[in-house]
């Protein structure tokens, strides 16, 4: 070694450092790429990776006879893919040229298009858009880069209002749904929900599993090429129980009425079916479907989501009746052939009772107290049962209760007698009997629980559930759930009693106040109700089932028209039409005179015929438009 | 020629162990640089770049290392002058790029002179090392060695160019410190150039974190920063302190030198004019570096987002890597500045972990096998001047490793021999060519 006269320590040492930060550097090393290889691998993935949702078709909810009420059909919309054209001018110039052909406000579009650039993001410009501005869209594709047209299935409902409040509607996610679905891969930020409803109820059958295309884009988000064209699997089916001819009487008829307020409910009163649940005011659920948040905001405020067949509530006057006749045939307490005078007024001593009909109805025993609806003799009627059998029986009726059909926000109404008074430390007056004995005073009920009890009336005393789906069918065609019958509570009264109740109840509609309801070859039995309203004018009411003449009896319903002053006359009618529409396919000749429910069920089956296939159509389309998409990304 | 091949040795003209680990950094950088321009718009630019600097830099080696390396200490003045001038005249002639006057324009490439002045100022001070080794633990030795290369820090500065200072004042700090400079002397000399770096470092982190400007104390010190009464105030403040501290020191009996107070003042107050100097140089994009590198969540779209990208697109790679062309980090554009400072990040994508071994390994290889020629180094001159290259290379190593695995700040500093770059290309390869000159006359003339 050639002396220097220097130490060649010192350089020993500056290696030693190297080796010891390369050992430093190794271990780094191992622990980046060997350790956490997986975490960075994500990332790295989700970095390069641009998924471009495409929603899945939502189920189709069908009536009881395929009648789509809900559907969907494809829908196009407008997809920005932020590119080299990032200039302000540019994208201020493509703006506009937007703005011209799609007629919506240049602002909007440009913040789209900022929003785009900033996020590096595709953004979605415009949605919904219509063939004509589709056609004039694809021209401007080959003028601006990143301009796209996708197609999605949109959801739609064929028949606009009908049957709105039980198929509920779908809009924008709000911070509570998310927080709820955010989870999901399936839901993104501009995804729908159900949100009242079916929709809402039943949205995880309904919603599909989305698809997507998958992008490869670089750092500035531009498009490099389609990774996987995920194709979407579309909802579940939903068939309900309801049908749609019976259903289309209902809303007729309820729209018919004077006020167009009001509930119709009809279930099968041997499962609880329901066969048609009509309320008013309704909306159309289509509205909500659309994307242009201003005009949404302002339907949304006017929005009657108040369902008045299952939150409704209101005294069941007359119809009541039913439930204090049972209770004094049942009891023993009344003997049916003893009578009683009606000058017309009843003299509870402190204070003067009125029957509804100011001359009086004379001397009546049961059978005409009941046709006539005789305020007077039921007051006798009541005294005699007391107050507590009274009470008694409307619990045995389920008065009070919910009547569990899977809706949100049931109403359980308010039950009224001396317990309750008792419970609440207060006092029962002989009043409060003659009140209850003709169903006013406290006493409240929803339609829903009037068709469970005039069901219950018909089938001897069973209470179903009222259920509305038949059966969910997955795209694979498989039945994933099926509606079942289930008996809540049977009130055990004896046979003697429903037997001379029903013979009653057939008398009302023969000769008595429901004569509306009379239909030739169908037995028919019935009971008005005039509900009074502190309010305004008074709500009608009037609960019936019915059958073919001789035979079980297959429909029962109830209906309620706000303001409607007399069960009699307002809704009596709506009832025969809801009643005619379910049976006259059975009966032997067709000489009804009414027609009007037939010429509506008429149209309503000419449009289920086009829509159908029209939608499956639609369908198929989309699928086909997703596979040429990711072939002009390419 | 004649061998004197007294230890029975083959004579052997080069180090071909080092030559071979040049070349496969080369290829394998090649490689990298290739992939990783492939999606730019200025690819054909890049390339044709790079294939032009692999020639010239071979040429450059070739002529270097065919000269006797003693030439240069002969003509040292002329070497270092001519350093001095490149630098001189890209202030005047340069082009600015990023806010800095630190490229000459040329009709194919442009020329990076910093990196050329870098080896001239390693033959200079090993040369002054080599004449003065007999008073090396002297500070005026030291101290001197600094003032020789201050034209150049100065005239970098003035550039600015901050990634050049930072690799070439190690490098001049590591050739003291092999010459056998007193580690006191260097520890000053250090102390000041941490100070100097560290009062501008305090004052980014103040004006980061803003609320602390409500504490008057670390306001008064965020003012300092502009010269003024203030200034004077605390230069003054520091020589009272230290004088007080060297009355107390004696009266406790202590037998530490006045000069040592008096020295530690001294170096407090130059670091801190220094600091006040580089602070009021520094452009913004060199701000935010220091920023980012305090702070890296502050800017996420900026320098902490490019050196997060890069460890995604290392810790992405794995064992064997996504294969050459196939990293989908680097090619898709998430990593920054791929084909130069974070080429690293490029062959760990695509490589995977083998390929950054590989990597580190040609790297110490290649500054083992300068340790050894260091040691057969027939000269004390050609000892220093390989120290000067190991030490090059031990900056470049340590600071980009560290930066991109996230140990040290984020400077603009590329991988010698790997990273697109062509001064820095030619200018490694004529220091390698030094090498191997002083390599191959290790015991015989020539």
């Amino acid at each position: 070694m050639i002396e220097r006269g220097i130490s060649q320590e010192r350089l020993e040492i500056l290696w030693l450092c190297v080796a010891a930060v390369s050992l430093v550097f190794f271990l780094r090393l191992i622990n980046l790429q060997i350790l956490r290889h997986v975490y960075y691998r994500e990332i790295a993935e989700k970095n390069r990776t641009q998924v471009l949702p495409q929603s899945a078709p939502r189920g189709r909810i069908f009536t009881r006879d395929s009648a789509a009420v809900a559907a969907n059909k494809p829908s196009f919309s407008l997809i920005y893919f932020p590119g080299r054209l990032r200039s302000v001018d540019a994208m201020d110039k493509m703006a506009q040229s937007l703005s011209k052909r799609l007629n919506a406000p240049f602002e909007e579009l440009r913040a789209g298009l900022y929003k785009a650039v900033k996020k590096e993001a595709p953004m979605r410009l415009a949605e919904n858009l219509s063939s004509k501005a589709m056609f004039s869209l694809s021209e401007l594709k080959t003028m601006y880069e990143g301009i796209d047209i996708i197609v999605e299935a949109r959801r739609y409902y064929p028949f606009g209002k009908y049957l709105s409040h039980l198929t509920g509607y779908i809009s924008k996610m709000d911070s509570r749904e998310w927080a709820l679905y955010g989870k999901n891969k399936d839901y993104g930020m501009d995804s729908r929900v159900g949100k009242a409803g079916l929709e809402k109820t039943y949205e995880k059958d309904l919603k599909g599993r989305d698809g997507g295309i998958y992008l490869e884009v670089d750092s500035r988000g531009k498009l490099n090429r389609i990774l996987e064209s995920r194709k979407w699997a579309p909802g579940a089916d939903i068939y309900l129980t309801v049908d749609s001819k019976i259903q289309a009487a209902a809303e007729e008829g309820l729209k018919r009425s004077s006020t167009s307020r009001g509930a119709v409910v009809a279930v099968d009163p041997r499962t609880g079916a329901v066969l048609a649940i009509a309320s008013m005011p309704d909306y159309d659920p289509n509205r909500f479907v659309s994307y242009s948040d201003e005009k949404i905001a302002d339907d949304f405020k006017e929005l009657p989501e108040f369902n008045v067949a299952i939150q409704g509530t209101y005294a069941p006057g007359s119809i009541f009746k039913i439930v204090s006749a049972a209770a004094a045939l049942d009891s023993g307490r009344l003997d049916p052939a003893e009578t009683f005078f009606c000058p017309g007024y009843y003299d509870a001593g402190s204070r003067v009772f009125k029957c509804w009909e100011k001359k009086g109805h004379g001397r009546v025993d049961f059978m005409q107290g009941l046709t006539h609806s005789c305020d007077v003799y039921f007051y006798n009627l009541g005294l005699k049962t007391g107050a507590l059998n009274i009470e008694k029986y409307a619990r045995a009726f389920r008065l009070g209760l919910p009547t569990g059909i899977p809706l949100p926000d049931e109403k359980s109404g308010n039950i009224f007698g001396p317990s309750i008074r008792a419970a609440k430390k207060s006092y029962w007056f002989i009043g409060d009997t003659l009140n209850l004995s003709i169903g006013q005073g406290e006493m409240l009920v929803t339609p829903i629980q009037m068709a469970q009890m005039a069901a219950a009336a018909a089938n001897g005393g069973i209470f179903w559930r009222p259920y509305y789906v038949e059966r969910i069918v997955n795209s694979a065609g498989e039945d994933i759930f099926k509606g079942k019958p289930e008996m809540l509570s049977r009130a055990v009264l004896k046979d003697s009693t429903w037997a001379s109740l029903k013979d009653g109840l057939k008398q009302v509609v023969l000769e008595g106040t429901g004569r509306a309801a009379k239909i030739n070859g169908v037995d028919v039995f019935g009971k008005t109700g005039t509900a009074q309203n502190p309010h305004g004018k008074d709500h009608a009411w009037f609960v019936a089932f019915a059958g073919l003449a001789g035979e079980t009896c297959e429909i029962a319903v109830a209906v309620l028209v706000e303001y409607g002053e007399h069960g009699a006359s307002s809704a009596a009618p709506i009832a025969r039409d809801v009643i005619l529409a379910a049976l006259r396919g059975k009966l032997p000749e067709n000489r009804e005179k009414s027609q009007v429910t037939s010429h509506r069920s008429q149209a309503l089956r000419e449009v289920v015929g086009t829509t159908v296939p029209a939608a499956q159509s639609g369908l198929k389309e989309l699928s086909v438009s997703t596979a040429a998409a990711a072939e002009e990304g390419r | 020629m004649i061998f004197t091949s007294s230890s029975g040795l083959k004579k052997n003209r080069m180090d071909w162990l080092l030559f071979f680990a040049v070349l496969a950094l080369l290829i394998l950088g090649s490689f990298a640089v290739f992939s990783s321009v492939a999606v730019l718009p200025q690819q054909a630019r890049i390339i044709r770049t790079h294939l032009i600097a692999i020639p010239l830099g071979f040429a450059a080696f070739s002529v270097i290392w065919s000269l006797n390396y003693q030439i240069f200490q002969d003509q040292w003045k002329f070497v270092y002058g001519a350093a001095l001038l490149i630098l001189l005249g890209v202030l005047i002639f340069g082009v600015v790029d990023k806010g800095s006057r630190s490229w000459y324009r040329l009709p194919l490439f442009s020329v990076q002179p910093s990196e050329f002045a870098r080896i001239g100022l390693i033959l200079a001070i090993a040369n002054y090392l080599d004449k003065r080794i007999a008073r090396i633990r002297e500070f005026a030795v030291a101290l001197g060695a600094i003032f020789l290369s201050l034209p150049v820090f100065l005239l970098l500065i003035k550039q600015p160019d901050f990634s050049a200072v930072l690799i070439t004042l190690p490098v001049v700090l590591i050739m003291l410190f092999a010459a056998g400079a007193n580690l006191f002397h260097l520890s000053v000399i250090l102390g000041y150039s941490f100070i100097s770096a560290l009062f501008p470092v305090l004052w980014t982190v103040i004006t980061l974190n803003s609320e602390l400007l409500g504490s008057p104390l670390i306001n008064y010190f965020f003012h300092l920063s502009d010269f003024g009464w203030n200034t004077l105030f605390f230069t003054a403040g520091v020589g009272v302190g230290a004088y007080l501290l060297w009355i107390l020191s004696v009266k406790l009996y202590s037998n530490i030198s006045g000069m040592f107070f008096a020295g530690a003042a001294v170096v407090l107050v130059l670091g801190f004019f220094s600091g006040i100097m580089l602070k009021n140089q520094m452009k913004d994009y060199q701000q935010k570096r220091l920023e980012v590198f305090l702070s890296p969540e502050s800017d996420p779209r900026g320098a902490g987002y490019n050196l997060l990208q890069a460890r995604i697109a290392i810790g992405s790679g794995g064992l064997f890597g996504k294969g050459i062309f196939s990293g989908t980090q680097s090619r898709l554009g998430f990593v920054p500045e791929r084909h130069t400072d974070f080429i690293l990040a490029v062959i760990g994508e695509e490589l995977g972990f083998w390929g950054a071994m590989l990597v580190m390994g040609l790297y110490v290889l290649i500054m083992g096998r300068l340790r050894a020629c260091a040691h057969l180094a027939r000269d004390r001159f050609g000892y220093l001047v390989v120290c000067g290259i190991f030490g090059m290379f031990m900056v470049y190593f340590f600071i980009n490793f560290g930066m991109l695995l996230g140990l040290s700040p984020v400077a603009g500093v590329p991988l010698p021999l790997l990273s697109y770059g062509g001064s820095n290309l030619v200018a490694t390869l004529m220091a390698l060519g030094l090498a191997q000159s002083i390599y191959a006359r290790r015991y015989a003339l020539v």
